[in-house]
């Protein structure tokens, strides 16, 4: 059986290549579950647990996991920016263009626009859809699936995946040339999952979002059989007025020992910074309220104006304008 | 774990007595469900005569090359209709050393930041940019003239010009004459330049002439024109082509450049390098060649005029410079 590709294309010197993608189940209805990953090249983490998830479809679809069954066609894309996988790139490593500004894409049109519009034909059909990325190579985020002004329905699925936080944020014009914003239009629920940091794999939230995957399907049917893990249903909710982002005023070299996913109390350190030159302390910087770490910067290099660390609090910070930035 | 470089099934067309193969002479495979290759395409005559190679794109940035080996291609396709029994030897073209490299605009090798010029002779159990380097040597290994083109950087336009290896004059020089140029540049032995594809092939007894031509990010067709002819004169030379068969003849005489004649004119301060004349003009002490100016305000910062009578053979292309950067070349012509 050959493999099945979103599309395939010719390369200057680079092999001809295609972008596969695995198809699970049933094929004569739509797929109830489309997941994607790797958009950006240098974002791991999905890629991997993606391939992983489909390996593990796979032998359920063969019959060789016993007492687990498959009751719906799901659709897996472990990565859609092949090229820039080979060469750690987040952009299309060609014309630098980022294939999460290009949607819904263009069948006719630049390279990346054909690839956007072939992904979003491929998935647009499925009820469940989910975009699987790390944050990007600065930055490390918690395991936590992002809701952009979303449905009663989307709010209430987000809870099943069962991961750290779940995280509603307002959209933002650059955000409507995103898959995860043009799939708002063909209806159904959509997710975008942010797990840990590009140009790396980091396991443990590789291992929590895998299994986060296997508890979504176990708890909308789509495959029967499998025992959950009690912790991973530790799940909490954050409004829109629930995220505190900490932007530095100083620049020069950040460090810290958090690991992301920790509460802190109001005060807490969170890390430091110093002059790269003299060795000076220049800033300690601290928790302004309590609440959980759910983000924070793995690039020591701090520019003014850099994010330092996201907070996700019980207590109201009203609505906060999020930064442009190079996430999701 | 060692696995020798497998080699795509070639791909065979035999007209009359030129076969036309493709081939890879790198095959290495890549993290996700892709392999760099890269590939050769192969003429192979059969009179006896010797095998010569082209070779490019080791640089990601340097493009003229791989536009000299399409015309090469297209040139010898056309005599395998018109004359197959003029190639009496085999031309092998490997247009693109770094592939990876050229599709995503980048100099060196991607992931590995690997100067693959500075890589040579490679080890085929070695880092990718090793292996890549030992499976092109062993490509060409025992050719009698591997022309290894090159097209300087994004930040110099080059004329047409070998560049020599003292050690290696007395070979190379009669080659590189006949090569249609204007210029044939002798150096002296330098320590970092022992890594290069063609230092590791003239020292192993595999004759090979380094040209550097245009700029990089570009093709010159003119220049490309110039280089095809004193190629094709060189090869009939060699007797890898017919030695009745009417070619084009040379129009350039490169002079000789060494050392003590070549004078280099570097920037004095930053900001925007001017050029106030022509690439190939004769100059004289105190021409002015350009002006380096303020994109903050108006006049000039600095002047740049020519410290010899001479000939302009580097002019740089790339309008911002530093303190040092090199804005141009001058090959004195006076006698000294």
């Amino acid at each position: 059986m050959t493999t099945p590709s979103l599309l395939s294309m010719t390369a200057p010197l680079r092999d001809h290549f295609s972008i596969p993608f695995h198809d699970f189940g049933p094929s004569g209805a739509p797929p109830r579950l489309a997941l994607v990953a790797g958009l950006h090249g240098n974002e791991l983490n999905g890629i991997f647990v993606l391939s992983r998830l489909a390996e593990f479809l796979r032998r359920i679809a063969d019959g060789t996991r016993g007492g687990q069954a498959l009751n719906g066609r799901i659709v897996v894309v472990p990565a859609v920016n092949v090229l820039g996988v080979n060469t750690g790139s987040r952009r299309w490593p060609f014309d630098k263009t980022d294939i999460n500004r290009m949607f819904p894409g263009y069948d006719g049109g630049e390279t990346t626009q054909r690839i956007a519009h072939a992904v979003l034909q491929a998935t647009r059909t499925a009820h469940f859809r989910v975009d699987v990325h790390s944050s990007n190579a600065d930055f490390e985020e918690v395991p936590q699936v992002r809701l952009y002004e979303p449905s009663e329905d989307e709010r209430g699925t987000a809870m099943l995946f069962g991961l750290p936080a779940v995280i509603e944020r307002r959209t933002d014009q650059v955000f409507t040339s995103t898959l995860g914003h043009a799939w708002r239009t063909h209806g159904g629920e959509n997710f975008v999952i942010q797990a840990g940091r590009a140009g790396d794999l980091q396991l443990p939230h590789c291992e929590r979002l895998f299994r986060a995957l296997v508890a979504f399907l176990h708890h909308t049917g789509l495959v029967s059989g499998v025992a959950l893990a009690a912790e991973d249903q530790d799940t909490h909710y954050f409004r829109r007025d629930q995220t505190l982002p900490l932007v530095s005023d100083h620049a020069g070299l950040f460090v810290s020992h958090h690991p992301v996913g920790v509460w802190l109390q109001a005060g807490a350190l969170i890390g430091e910074v110093y002059d790269g030159f003299s060795g000076e302390l220049q800033a300690e910087v601290r928790a302004p309220a309590a609440g959980m770490l759910s983000g924070i910067r793995r690039q020591p290099l701090l520019y003014e104006g850099d994010l330092i660390a996201r907070l996700q609090t019980r207590a109201s910070m009203g609505e906060r304008r999020e930064l442009k930035g190079q996430e999701q | 774990m060692h696995r020798p470089s497998a080699s795509v099934s070639p791909l065979r067309r035999v007209k009359n007595t030129m076969e036309i193969v493709q081939d890879s002479v790198v095959s290495l495979a890549l993290p996700y469900r892709e392999r760099l290759q890269v590939r050769r395409t192969s003429f192979v005559g059969h009179g006896g005569g010797p095998r010569v190679a082209v070779i490019a794109g080791i640089h990601g940035d340097e493009l003229e090359g791989l536009y000299v080996c399409h015309r090469l291609a297209e040139w010898l396709e056309q005599l395998g209709e018109t004359h197959p029994h003029a190639l009496r030897g085999r031309v092998d073209l490997i247009p693109a050393i770094n592939p990876l490299g050229i599709d995503t605009l980048e100099r060196f090798v991607p992931v590995f930041d690997a100067d693959l010029n500075r890589n040579f002779p490679g080890d085929t159990e070695g880092l990718l940019p090793q292996r890549i380097a030992a499976g092109t040597m062993a490509a060409l290994q025992g050719a009698a003239l591997v022309i290894d083109i090159h097209a300087s950087n994004v930040f110099l336009r080059e004329i047409p010009q070998v560049r020599i290896n003292q050690d290696f004059a007395a070979t190379l020089v009669p080659l590189a004459q006949g090569m249609n140029l204007d210029l044939i540049w002798l150096h002296g032995a330098v320590t970092v330049l022992e890594a290069t594809v063609a230092h590791s092939l003239n020292s192993t007894g595999t004759p090979c002439l380094v040209v550097e031509m245009g700029v990089g990010m570009r093709i010159t067709p003119a220049f490309t024109d110039q280089v095809l002819i004193g190629i094709l004169n060189v090869w009939r030379t060699l007797g890898v082509l017919a030695p009745d068969f009417a070619l084009p003849p040379p129009t350039h005489q490169p002079l000789i450049a060494d050392d003590w004649n070549v004078h280099y004119l570097n920037a004095a301060t930053s900001g925007l390098f001017l050029p106030a004349i022509d690439h190939w003009m004769t100059v004289r002490h105190g021409d002015l060649l350009g002006r380096i100016v303020s994109p903050q305000r108006g006049g000039t910062l600095a002047e740049v005029r020519s410290p010899v009578d001479g000939v302009l053979f580097t002019l740089r292309e790339y309008p911002a410079v530093y303190e040092g950067s090199l804005m141009a070349r001058i090959m004195a012509t006076d006698a000294h």
